[in-house]
């Protein structure tokens, strides 16, 4: 053991210890990667070798290791990831696999023999996604295991977030790599031990922060990009060249290499952002950096700082969308910007959700196999935020004079319009969604309940919620249960005990639960009086209808109903003939209530939510009643519809 | 005769049909109500005494799609059908109206009572009728050919639209420059079995074909001048009415008046077109 901790001094000057990127390191730095592959652009493999290290940080002897070796899941149609048709190779040549050649451990020890592949997800035998390593002697806490692996990967075709089509190369998930060692404690965890997955189809992201030297030789013509700072490029004649990038405090290292990439640039406060796009997409390249300075710009003042001072991101041509819409931390994939038209603000989403990632799974790396809600939710939350901050006024996916849609409501529209929204709870591992819910949920539930309780605390408490986040788990490994933890506090301290002891009642619901929330307006009813003796906007009245028939009293009553499981605090606004307003709160917990007012004025109409803060409400039409419908809408819909066929029959006619 | 002259006299024979042209937009505004009223009703119903409505007050927000639930599946079902509906039935009656309007253009002396109108809409509307079904054919083979060819063969080749690009943009200036020599044969053969009481489809074509090659730039430019012209009206007022959203009752209805208004003027466009051709090849 004496011998594995000399070799992590000797390393440790080089790796660990270097401060190249950052000032100070951001984490604990438990693993890191120190790779050398040469790209075969013709066999579309990559060769080479790998110092993988990582620190024992728990207080026991650990005797084993386990790796992701997230390309074999392309090696077979029956793997977890391609089974059920979901993805095939194009061809003999289009298989993907990693291969180990050798592994020794820093003493030299070759460990050949003591390695094998497990399902600990779901016992399939056919997936050869996760490799345990039985280690000759375990590692003591607080020492280092250096594993010194020569491996091959082949990269699949067709591309599915990782692979080549032609020239065109898309490598991530391409090496051997650690999954997390969790001690007791962390995430809500009873024992030490690994967390490694299989490689799932919606799920992939759970690492350490860790730092990466990755050095990569391939024809000169190939423009490259990647998840690290760019340290050295040589050229080593005969039509090759070495690029070196270094890598601090990210969870994966991804890279690009196509010949026909153009370079665009831009530097937002200290960060140089790299766009790599196709000339297709240089059309549509000032737009997409717009929107990752408009995401940089907004989490950085309301969640915290983009530490790195680099970030690259792809817009990958038609032949290379299978890598489009993934994310890497410091490196992520756009979509088809040149497409689209303007209007259709759907390239900017994507830029600013993958780039969101950076935050929410990359600096909060929290657990996407076991809790997606956590990564895809609570950043698909900040994107609709973003997009509709800066884009269209409110109306941040699509703008146009007689059509638009918001980006938070494109979220909620997929969760209330789905008819498999209440058959599951929202904290699922992500490959236990059932009925194919598993992005209905991840993604638009989570999100729309975030606004939900972004709605009931507040703005100002809600990005305090967030900045506290960050605060506490910048990397480090949260859990949903720490997530709901901050929340507490910071209501808490802000609100005391204004929505009960804590907000546990809320995530219960939503989180936990698989009810749905549905409040309504059923009715508004005015009664006159004949007569009456009681008090009316503070003053004593006695009345009888004959005394005063200029002056007629009125009991009015709107009824309120529950329709959901889901029980929310709504506020009530009701309007009266002359003009009068109150705003009514309703802890909406009982099936109804009516709210009823004596006074000279009848209600005319009562809006439940008027602010529209409750977006899990899954019907907003039944929440207003007014006693004076508005039917101009439909009439100039109609006029609109009247001229429109009128124009096609006379247009499309000779 | 001048281009100009021929287009003046055009629109001089356009506007003092405006009888006809009234009872065509009449007929339109009928027919297109038929179906829209029904659909205004079935959108107040799903809204009832909800004051959601007011999200359709600036543009439709699409957001409110999934409120309306299985409603608004309805509701699309709706217009789509009644969209194939007024297309169809439509096309029928443009066709009818257009023997009439033919008729009243190769007539030497202008005049024609709406009796008259009607009766040669019914004479010529199955030779029209061919005419139409034959030249839209031609249209679609000309569209596909010029422009859906090379995009597929563009993507097939190159994998992305980007790389043909400009070829495609080229392609399509292209075909809507040569748009007006269809739009001419079928005027000019329809004009034919107006004028000559004969009900020979190919014949027609024939003598369209030969009128534009008698005096092809004059016919050309006619054709091509008005068709700009209808086009540039066609986006400004599409432009209008889907950005234009009136709020109060009264400008809702000033809305429908100028909105109709700006139709009968696309009408009388159109009918410039059919009667510049027919004095063109006079």
């Amino acid at each position: 053991m004496r011998g594995i901790l000399l070799v992590f001094l000797c390393l440790l000057p080089i790796t660990a210890g270097g401060q190249i990127v950052i000032d100070k390191p951001l984490s604990q730095r438990l693993t890191g990667y120190d790779i050398d592959v040469t790209l075969d652009p013709v066999k579309h493999t990559l060769n080479g070798m790998m110092n993988a290290w990582w620190v024992n940080h728990s207080s026991k002897p650990v005797g084993e290791a386990m790796m992701h070796m997230y390309l074999n899941a392309f090696s077979s149609s029956q793997s977890t990831f391609a089974s059920g048709g979901r993805w095939s190779a194009a061809g003999d040549d289009g298989w993907g696999w990693v291969k180990i050649s050798s592994m020794k451990d820093g003493m030299g020890n070759d460990l050949s023999g003591s390695y094998g592949y497990v399902s600990p997800d779901d016992g399939n035998v056919n997936d050869k996604t996760v490799l345990r390593v039985v280690l000759p002697e375990p590692v003591a806490p607080g020492d280092t295991l250096v594993l010194k692996i020569d491996f091959v990967s082949k990269l699949p075709s067709p591309i599915q977030r990782t692979g080549y089509n032609e020239d065109f190369h898309f490598v991530a998930q391409w090496f051997p790599k650690f999954g997390v060692y969790e001690t007791a404690g962390m995430r809500q965890r009873e024992a030490d031990g690994w967390n490694c997955h299989q490689f799932h189809p919606n799920s992939e992201f759970y690492s350490n922060h860790s730092v990466y030297n990755v050095s990569v030789t391939l024809p000169t013509e190939f423009v490259t990009g990647s998840g690290g700072k760019l340290m050295e490029e040589t050229d080593l004649g005969g039509g090759l060249k070495k690029v070196i990038w270094r890598a601090e405090d990210i969870v994966d290292f991804a890279w690009t290499a196509w010949p026909g990439y153009k370079v665009v640039t831009r530097k937002w406060n200290n960060v140089d952002i790299t766009l790599l796009t196709c000339k297709m997409g240089l059309s549509k390249a000032e737009n997409h950096l717009d929107a990752v300075v408009y995401a940089l710009e907004y989490l950085a003042a309301r969640v915290g700082p983009y530490p790195w001072p680099h970030l690259t991101f792809v817009d990958p041509p038609l032949s290379g969308s299978g890598a489009g819409g993934m994310e890497y931390t410091t490196l992520f994939t756009t979509m088809g910007g040149g497409a689209v038209p303007v209007f259709l603000k759907m390239p900017e989403m994507v830029t600013v959700h993958e780039f969101g990632h950076a935050y929410f799974m990359g600096i909060m790396a929290s657990n996407e196999f076991e809790e997606p809600w956590l990564d895809e939710g609570v950043n698909s939350y900040w994107e609709q935020r973003i997009m509709d901050h800066y884009y269209g006024g409110g109306y941040g996916l699509v703008q146009l004079p007689f059509l638009k849609m918001s980006d938070t409501d494109q979220g909620r529209l997929t969760y209330i319009s789905s008819p498999s929204r209440a058959i599951a709870s929202n904290d699922l591992p992500s490959w236990m969604y059932p009925h194919g819910t598993y992005s209905m949920m991840s993604y638009n539930k989570a999100a729309t309940w975030l606004h939900t309780l972004q709605g009931i605390i507040g703005d100002e408490t809600m990005d305090n919620v967030f900045r506290e986040y960050y605060n506490r788990w910048a990397f480090r490994h949260p859990s949903g249960r720490d997530f709901i933890s901050v929340v507490n506090d910071v209501v808490k301290s802000e609100h005391g005990d204004r929505f009960g002891e804590n907000m546990n009642w809320f995530f219960e619901q939503v989180l936990y639960g698989k009810g749905e929330c549905d409040y309504r307006v059923s009715g508004i009813t005015n009664y006159k009086i004949r007569s009456y003796s009681g008090v009316v906007d503070g003053d004593s009245v006695t009345y009888t209808r004959g005394d005063r028939r200029s002056d007629t009293l009125y009991i009015s009553r709107i009824s309120i109903e529950r329709l959901g499981d889901i029980m929310l605090p709504v506020d009530i606004l009701i309007r009266f003939d002359n003009g009068k307003e109150v705003l009514e709160t309703w802890d909406g917990k009982a099936s109804y209530r009516d709210f009823e007012y004596t006074g000279s004025s009848k209600v005319i109409w009562a809006k439940l939510d008027p602010l529209d803060r409750i977006d899990m409400d899954v019907n907003r039409i039944n929440n207003s009643w007014t006693l004076e419908p508005d039917r101009t809408a439909a009439r100039r819909m109609l006029n609109k519809f009247v001229l429109l066929m009128q124009m096609m029959i006379s247009v499309f006619t000779l | 005769m001048s281009l100009f002259k021929t287009l003046k006299n055009g629109a001089a024979a356009a506007a003092s049909s405006y009888k006809l042209i009234l009872l065509i937009w009449v007929t339109t505004l009928v027919l297109t109500l038929a179906v829209g009223y029904p659909l205004r009703s079935f959108l107040n119903m799903i809204f009832g005494n909800s004051m959601a409505v007011e999200r359709l007050n600036d543009g439709f927000d699409l957001g409110i799609t999934g409120d309306l639930g299985k409603s608004f599946g309805g509701l699309i079902a709706s217009v789509s059908a009644g969209t194939m509906l007024i297309g169809l039935v439509g096309f029928f009656i443009m066709t009818f109206f257009a023997g009439g309007l033919f008729r009243r253009f190769s007539l030497a002396w202008g005049g024609l009572k709406v009796s008259d109108f009607l009766r040669t809409s019914a004479g010529n509307f199955i030779p029209f009728l061919k005419i139409a079904l034959l030249l839209m054919l031609i249209i679609g083979a000309y569209t596909f050919i010029l422009t859906g060819i090379p995009i597929i063969a563009g993507l097939i080749v190159s994998g992305s639209p980007g790389q043909t690009g400009n070829i495609i943009y080229g392609l399509f200036v292209i075909w809507a420059l040569g748009l007006p020599v269809w739009l001419f044969v079928a005027d000019a053969s329809r004009r034919w079995i107006a004028a000559t009481g004969s009900r020979k489809v190919f014949r027609a074509l024939g003598a369209g074909f030969r009128a534009l090659r008698m005096r092809f730039w004059h016919s050309y430019l006619t054709v091509l001048a008005v068709v700009l012209i209808n086009a540039v009206f066609i986006l400004a007022l599409m432009w209008l009415a889907g950005t234009s959203t009136p709020e109060k009752g009264i400008t809702v209805f000033l809305f429908f008046l100028a909105t109709q208004a700006l139709f009968i003027i696309r009408l009388f466009m159109k009918a410039w077109r059919y009667a510049s051709v027919c004095e063109a090849v006079k």
